[in-house]
């Protein structure tokens, strides 16, 4: 699985990622306080510019806005159509705006950071026992290691229902999908823990240990 | 290297898995031997301490697997029958870093320990490969660094070559015999071990052979077969 | 959070990540494609508990959150969560959460598997269907200004397929919990 971050060296690639989480909150916020075409309109060229300064090129542009935009365009459209010819607009424009600013973000930010970002974000949560910090990076790298290989099962068993002549339904990929994606759960903490890697203090027994 | 097993049993629920047995361990190289579900695994899990006895006690160079855990996970690395579940993040050299993680070494401390590890199985091309798409052979090499760039005594090593072919089957073999750590091996794999200085051979939860590997294969074949 | 509560966390977000890589289909009687994707988040709700569960569906929106493309469609980056559509997103959250915390009180082990998969349907559409639309509309509503009732007719196309989700998650998740119990959760 690949990130939408792009390599670059352009102004926004080199601010920090605070900054730049920062600024989206605030226009996530702000749009929504102005219903001007202008301010809008404005907001929405300086969006546009932004993204293109990044230059992530045409063709990969479109692939990667092409379904958000595909959606906005039809809400807009059905607003213009239910409402009226401005609010129709005023959605676009705002909608557009952030979108671009969110994509400018995400294609600038190495997941890496942003995994830096949330753990110290979760620090005050970890102080009160809520979370612990470092387990969103570890749960992160799991989810990202484990994706191939559901695939991977998924493909077997659609295989498996084919060599036996078996039609292929939805309870009966799923299910045997699940059980033996969370099987392998019991395996995989128990190497967590046994590499220390969480730090905890007490390991627990499993119950289907052999 | 000193393992001491004190009248020490596992019992989940109302299940036996290994009976209270008295051992000590300090051979450089042992194998545990068994049919399925003979108790094998849970006695090498007891050994570092992710499973605890549920009466007696187990102590690694004196340290007790239930009260100081951490330290005897520390000296005991262990690799699991599947080394696909033991690889925890997507790239290996990122798998491997993250043992180290926990020691708060300094980045170049890190990076350096990663190349030696690397580099004493053989694997430097394999840094920067996704641990899906690793052969079998491969993946029990990236397992074993993982687990041995934090410097353990003992590593365990369940099942090894298990679903191996030949070619790998070898490397494996060959790399086990030049490990300088302490090695624990469960195998059904005879051959792997006949040259081993002790094996314990178990059966339904019981300790029931325990020398050479000559004599206890010979007791684990009868069983086998009857 | 134990290590294996943890993984499993992991895996099953794994999981509803995968089933968005499935291509979406299209069935006779509607006339949207339906994708495999939010089927997860009920599935999620109903094998893993409401605790459980809910962490599932935050580590995937997190994952999207930084740029990886999971959700169906390859979507991914914070620009998802600047579409009219994103209620629906933070509405599975609650939905996995609702779902969970019914299943948990309403299914026991002692019971029929078609009392089990009647608690399970149930439990998949209060939380996948009316908890979820109702942070999908209102969000949809609140953002184009069009009014609730419009934004519900808008999205009532979605509905009977997402039904049918519920019953696949329900069925599903019988067979789950009578192969690998997960539930009641054991933390």
């Amino acid at each position: 699985m690949n990130s939408l971050y792009v390599e670059g060296d352009s102004f926004f690639h080199r601010l920090p990622p605070r900054p730049k989480l920062i600024l989206l909150l605030t226009a996530s916020l702000a749009l929504f306080l102005t219903r001007s075409p202008l301010l809008l309109g404005l907001s929405a060229g300086a969006a546009a510019l932004l993204y293109g300064s990044l230059g992530i090129g045409w063709q990969q542009s479109w692939i990667r806005l092409r379904p958000i935009l595909l959606t906005i365009a039809i809400v807009a459209l059905a607003t213009l159509v239910l409402n009226s010819m401005e609010e129709g607009g005023v959605v676009l424009l705002r909608l557009t705006t952030l979108m671009l600013i969110a994509a400018a973000v995400t294609a600038t930010v190495p997941i890496g950071s942003f995994i830096d970002e949330i753990t110290l974000a979760a620090r005050p949560m970890e102080r009160l026992g809520l979370v612990k910090a470092a387990d969103i990076g570890l749960s992160v790298g799991l989810v990202i290691r484990f994706v191939p290989e559901v695939v991977l099962r998924f493909q077997q068993l659609r295989q498996a229902h084919q060599a036996r002549g078996l039609k292929v339904r939805a309870t009966t990929m799923i299910v045997p999908l699940i059980i033996q994606t969370l099987k392998s759960a019991d395996e995989i903490a128990a190497a967590i823990d046994a590499r220390g890697i969480r730090g905890q203090r007490h390991a627990r027994n499993l119950e289907d240990s052999r | 290297m000193d393992i001491r097993f004190e009248q020490a049993g596992a019992t989940f629920g109302d299940r036996v898995a290994v009976e209270p047995l008295t051992l000590s361990l300090s051979e450089r190289r042992v194998a545990i031997i068994g049919l399925n579900g003979s108790g094998k695994t849970t006695f090498a899990r007891m050994i570092n301490g992710l499973v605890v006895p549920t009466s007696g006690r187990v102590t690694v160079n004196g340290s007790d697997t239930a009260s100081a855990g951490e330290s005897v996970r520390r000296q005991v690395g262990f690799i699991f029958q599947n080394p696909q579940n033991q690889i925890i993040l997507p790239i290996l050299r990122e798998d491997i870093a993250l043992g180290l993680k926990s020691r708060r070494l300094s980045a170049a401390a890190v990076d350096d320990a990663i190349e030696a590890i690397l580099a004493r199985f053989g694997i430097e091309h394999l840094a920067a490969r996704r641990a899906h798409e690793l052969s079998g052979g491969e993946l029990q090499l990236a397992a074993l660094a993982s687990v041995l760039v934090t410097d353990p005594e003992i590593v365990i090593l369940d099942e090894p070559t298990n679903q191996l072919d030949l070619r790998n089957r070898a490397l494996v073999e060959r790399t086990l015999r030049t490990l300088d750590e302490t090695v624990i091996v469960i195998s059904h794999d005879l051959a792997l071990i006949e040259d081993f200085d002790r094996v314990l051979m178990f059966h339904e939860g019981r300790l029931l052979g325990d020398g050479a590997p000559r004599d206890v294969i010979a007791g684990y074949r009868k069983i086998a077969a009857a | 959070m134990t290590t294996r509560d943890l993984v499993l966390t992991a895996l099953f977000a794994a999981i509803i990540v995968a089933l968005g890589l499935l291509p979406p289909i299209m069935l006779g009687f509607i006339p949207v494609p339906i994708t495999a994707q939010s089927m997860g988040v009920m599935l999620a709700g109903v094998i893993l508990g409401a605790r459980r569960g809910t962490m599932a569906v935050l580590l995937v929106l997190l994952l999207a959150a930084i740029g990886l493309p999971v959700l169906s469609g390859g979507r991914g980056g914070l620009a998802v969560f600047a579409a009219p559509t994103t209620g629906y997103l933070i509405g599975w959250v609650f939905a996995a959460f609702t779902t969970g915390f019914i299943a948990e009180r309403v299914v026991k082990p002692s019971q029929t598997s078609l009392t089990q998969t009647l608690g399970f349907f149930v439990a998949a559409v209060a939380g996948g269907v009316v908890v979820l639309y109702a942070f999908g509309i209102t969000y949809l509503a609140f953002i184009t200004g069009i009014g609730m009732s419009k934004a519900f007719i808008g999205s009532m196309a979605f509905i009977p397929g997402d039904i049918i989700k519920a019953v696949v998650a329900a069925l599903a998740g019988r067979a789950v919990m009578a192969g690998y119990p997960l539930l009641p959760a054991r933390a």
